[in-house]
């Protein structure tokens, strides 16, 4: 075991979880954030590594100014080191017994990810210290990278939902870079150049814009031993501070119509501006996606999918871009003027009267549900952590919003359907059969 | 194509199950949880259905959620949902398994309308035929979706005139022929005490949750006959090229299958570490490491025993399935068949060897690392009458895997070129790189397309 000194890394905070649980937070001097979550029911743990970069960030940069080199970079961090050779990191990782190792990119952060055998804590913040610090970023692998990083977008353009919810973003916002998918083009893709993919690495790969996330078998003094010996000398960096262009109101309705080769029938996707993660507004809207659509007595599925209008009908909140969305897959021989119709009459009928108290407690209940199913796992648990770290600068926020129902009555549905759910505040997406293009 | 099909004799045995005088439980109890989980297992599936009625073990399992005798759907649900509990039903090729998940301070409120569920089913006309349009609807959904296509392409092959040459909800042909008499009798006959049991995992003391169960079962008629039916597998000798049309793709969704194993095959150890380093492991394998990373031709790939799902009585299919960029889709399935070619006849090297079972001994502790998955390992012994191996045991059992043995049974249980591809793409094109790429080929050992097939015709 490695022991720290004090002096080593600040203790930052401790919390109480609503289920008992602890969770610790540190921060070391060049800036590196950890958040540790103890759980000895078994002797494995999840490791993360998030950084706060993603597609938005090079769109803004004066120096890139283009999109997708953040996932291609995200693919770059598995090319190798001076110590560990390429197609080598998941080979190691393998064999220590990861499980669910991967990565992900999207439009504010990336991350990378494995859960292992706790013994096997040090070694893989030996390795994940490694690539953070000296990635070997030679000519050969990086266009090979972009290969497979073509193919990747290549086959998400094959997907009908996909290409959908790339286009109702780009429909819902003016100026800011969200309308620009993660993925980027295929011209981006293959004209990324080393040099530009050597300057992401140095300025955003760096502690001051990391933090570590570790749920599982081990303890503080173990950890903080071991993040010291492995990430206590990296130098911070100086993060570039870029400010999204703040969008203008939406004032009026858009709509647009594509069609795809691989649709076998319409698909509809109603996107309203919704509230930013930290707002309160959040809370209820939160709710209301589950009321619509959550169960078998989600409204959506009784009045779309019981009917045979659809085969999938489903509403949810996204943050950074802020979105409300519902999200139809229409049945063969039915329309999506015709989900839409019914889409307004329950908005409608939202706005006219709070839903029933016993509607109320289910989508309450159901949302407790998930989120007890889900944070048992360790993985689980570190993602959700994360994801509102990297969203709201705040990891308690998912508990906030989850603690936040209790203040909520059906009247606040109410209200923010109101505020919200308004035609001038849509952008509406159709997705027809037929040959790629524009309607 | 004249492809001779290997016989696989089809295997029926029937097990006259004892009366039980009291349920069958296996419980996880485990104060730190949150959720109590409740699976009812019933012990018949979908290979239990005539292959005209495909798709019917399906649909009673899910009419039984829509309503019993003393609650119309909306109530029943409304129920369960209100509780922060939700009750899903999921059909295999060999069992139902109601899946129930609660909040834990609403067990026992959550355990009552369970039994009503399973005892008091009410099989209503009107939402059996709106359960029919949802699935039909569904079904034909699965054209939207490449990948699933594919599947569904090389399952219409391998497992021809059965019931399984569909998935477990049916056919659009098939369904359309089903009544809910035939529901009504597929329960009468496959409710039966003998064939039930309960999986639990819960911070709730067991002996409350095994009470209001009992009382549950006890309700069900007793005796019963558990089918445990093996379909056989139809496999060429030579590959049989299916092109499913469908133009403007950007990538070649491409699936090849071949027999695979149950869960009782004594080889299955040996052939899973094989297919570790081969294609198993989705950055780790040969397969990944060739076609993704030296020649960048497709994004993922990989190969799996479990394409069907868990292993079972019935003999699954082993699956390769990868998405390359369209241009490269002839080059990659070429490139594929000669690497299994290779491998096939010489299993793995020292190396691959060594690193597959590190892999999956260091792996080991995942499979138990939660309730839900001990409980998970146990009932699949309890099953399929296959041993939970101890972390040490498994260890043992990989480390005496050497590769001849790997070699002996790709040999015996494996076929070198007797793959069902089926590929989702436009034909002009697949013939197209056909001809560019076996230009050198003798004419007689071509690769060529052996069916093209519409993909309403894959969903019929």
């Amino acid at each position: 075991m490695v022991a720290a000194q004090a002096a080593d890394y600040e203790k930052v905070t401790e919390k109480t979880l609503f289920n008992g649980e602890k969770l610790l937070e540190y921060k070391l001097p060049n800036g590196l954030k950890v958040l540790f979550l103890p759980r000895h029911q078994a002797k494995v743990l999840t490791f993360q590594a998030w950084f706060d970069v993603g597609s938005v960030d090079e769109k803004l940069d004066p120096k890139l100014k283009k999109t997708g080199l953040a996932h291609l970079f995200e693919h770059m961090m598995f090319r190798g080191t001076e110590k560990v050779p390429d197609g080598k990191f998941d080979e190691i990782t393998s064999r220590l017994g990861a499980d669910k190792q991967n990565a992900s990119t999207y439009f504010y952060r990336t991350n990378f990810f494995e859960s292992v055998p706790s013994k096997q804590l040090e070694k893989i913040l030996e390795l994940e210290s490694d690539r953070m610090e000296h990635l070997k970023l030679d000519l050969e692998g990086f266009e090979k990278e972009k290969g497979a990083v073509v193919g990747e977008l290549r086959r998400h353009l094959d997907t009908p939902s996909g290409v959908a919810m790339d286009e109702v973003i780009q429909e819902a916002y003016d100026v800011g870079p969200y309308r620009y998918t993660v993925l980027g083009t295929e011209s981006e893709i293959k004209g990324f150049t080393l040099e530009e993919a050597q300057y992401f690495y140095k300025t955003f790969y760096a502690p001051n814009n990391a933090t570590l996330i570790v749920v599982g078998d081990t303890t503080e003094s173990q950890l903080m031993g071991l993040v010291v010996k492995y990430y206590g000398a990296m130098k911070s960096q100086t993060i570039p501070k870029l400010s999204i262009p703040e969008e203008p109101a939406q004032k009026k309705e858009r709509s647009k119509e594509i069609s795809h080769p691989q649709a076998t029938s319409d698909m509809l996707i109603v996107a309203y501006r919704g509230a930013a993660v930290e707002s309160e507004d959040t809370i209820p809207l939160s709710l209301l996606t589950s009321h619509l659509s959550t169960g078998m007595e989600g409204r959506l599925r009784k009045l779309l999918v019981d009917k045979g209008i659809a085969v999938h009908a489903s509403a949810f909140t996204s943050n950074r871009p802020d979105l409300f969305e519902f999200y139809v897959q229409l049945a063969e021989k039915h329309k999506a003027e015709e989900a839409l119709r019914i889409i307004d009459g329950e908005i409608a009928s939202l706005t006219r009267k709070p839903i029933s108290k016993g509607s109320f407690v289910r989508a309450r209940n159901q949302e407790l549900l998930s989120l007890y199913s889900d944070i048992g796992d360790n993985s689980s648990m570190a993602g959700w952590l994360g994801e509102y770290l990297m969203v709201s600068g705040n990891y308690m926020r998912g508990f906030e919003i989850i603690d936040g129902y209790k203040k909520l009555t059906p009247l606040d549905l109410q209200r923010v359907s109101k505020k919200y759910l308004v035609k001038h505040n849509r952008s509406i997406l159709i997705v027809r059969p037929g040959k790629k293009g524009n309607s | 194509m004249k492809t001779r099909l290997s016989i696989i004799i089809s295997v029926f045995f029937s097990i006259q199950a004892f009366c039980a005088a009291e349920p069958k439980f296996l419980i996880e109890e485990d104060p730190s949880l949150l959720t109590t989980v409740v699976d009812v297992v019933v012990q018949t599936g979908a290979v239990d259905d005539a292959p005209t009625k495909s798709g019917l073990t399906n649909l009673l399992a899910e009419l039984m959620l829509r309503g019993t005798k003393t609650k119309n759907r909306s109530k029943f649900q409304n129920e369960v949902e209100s509780l922060g509990a939700s009750l899903d039903v999921r059909t295999t090729s060999d069992l139902i398994v109601f899946e129930g998940r609660v909040i834990q301070e609403n067990t026992k409120a959550f355990l009552k309308l369970l039994e009503d569920a399973i005892v008091r089913p009410a099989f209503v006309p009107a939402e059996f035929q709106s359960l029919k349009t949802e699935v039909i609807a569904s079904i034909a959904n699965k054209k939207n979706q490449n990948g699933r296509l594919a599947g569904l392409a090389m399952r219409r092959h391998i497992f021809a005139n059965t019931t399984l040459e569909h998935q477990v909800d049916g056919g659009m042909n098939t369904l359309t022929g089903i009544t809910l008499d035939d529901v009504q009798k597929a329960y009468n006959d496959r409710f039966h005490q003998g064939n039930l049991l309960f999986a639990i995992t819960s911070p709730v003391k067991s002996d409350e949750v095994k009470a209001t169960l009992s009382a549950a079962w006890r309700q069900l008629p007793d005796g019963l006959k558990i089918s445990r039916r093996s379909l056989p597998l139809k496999v060429p000798r030579k590959p049989l090229l299916i092109v499913v049309n469908k133009p403007g793709t950007s990538t070649g969704s491409l699936l090849q299958g071949q027999s695979g194993v149950t869960a009782q095959d004594p080889d299955r150890y040996a052939l899973q570490l094989g297919n570790y380093s081969f294609g198993g492991d989705i950055q780790l394998s040969r397969l990944f490491h060739v076609i993704r990373e030296e020649l960048g031709w497709t994004y993922a790939i990989g190969s799996t025993y479990s394409a069907m799902g868990e292993l079972t009585y019935q003999q699954g299919i082993y699956v390769i399935s990868y998405t390359p960029s369209i241009e490269f889709t002839v080059k990659s399935l070429l490139k594929t068949l000669s690497m299994w070619k290779d491998y096939y006849q010489a299993g793995l090297k020292k190396e691959e060897l060594i690193s597959a079972r590190e892999s999956l001994v260091n792996s080991y502790p995942f499979e138990f690392d939660s309730a839900e998955k001990r409980l998970s390992h146990r009932l699949h012994s309890y099953l399929y009458n296959v041993p939970v191996l101890s972390p040490e045991d498994y260890e043992k059992k990989l480390k005496s895997i050497s590769n001849d043995e790997i070699v002996k049974v790709l040999k015996a249980k494996q076929s070198p070129e007797g793959w069902i591809v089926a590929v989702v793409a436009d034909p002009k094109e697949i013939q197209k790189q056909l001809d560019a790429e076996q230009k050198e080929v003798p004419e007689g050992e071509r690769l060529k397309i052996g069916k093209v097939m519409t993909p309403d015709e894959v969903i019929q």
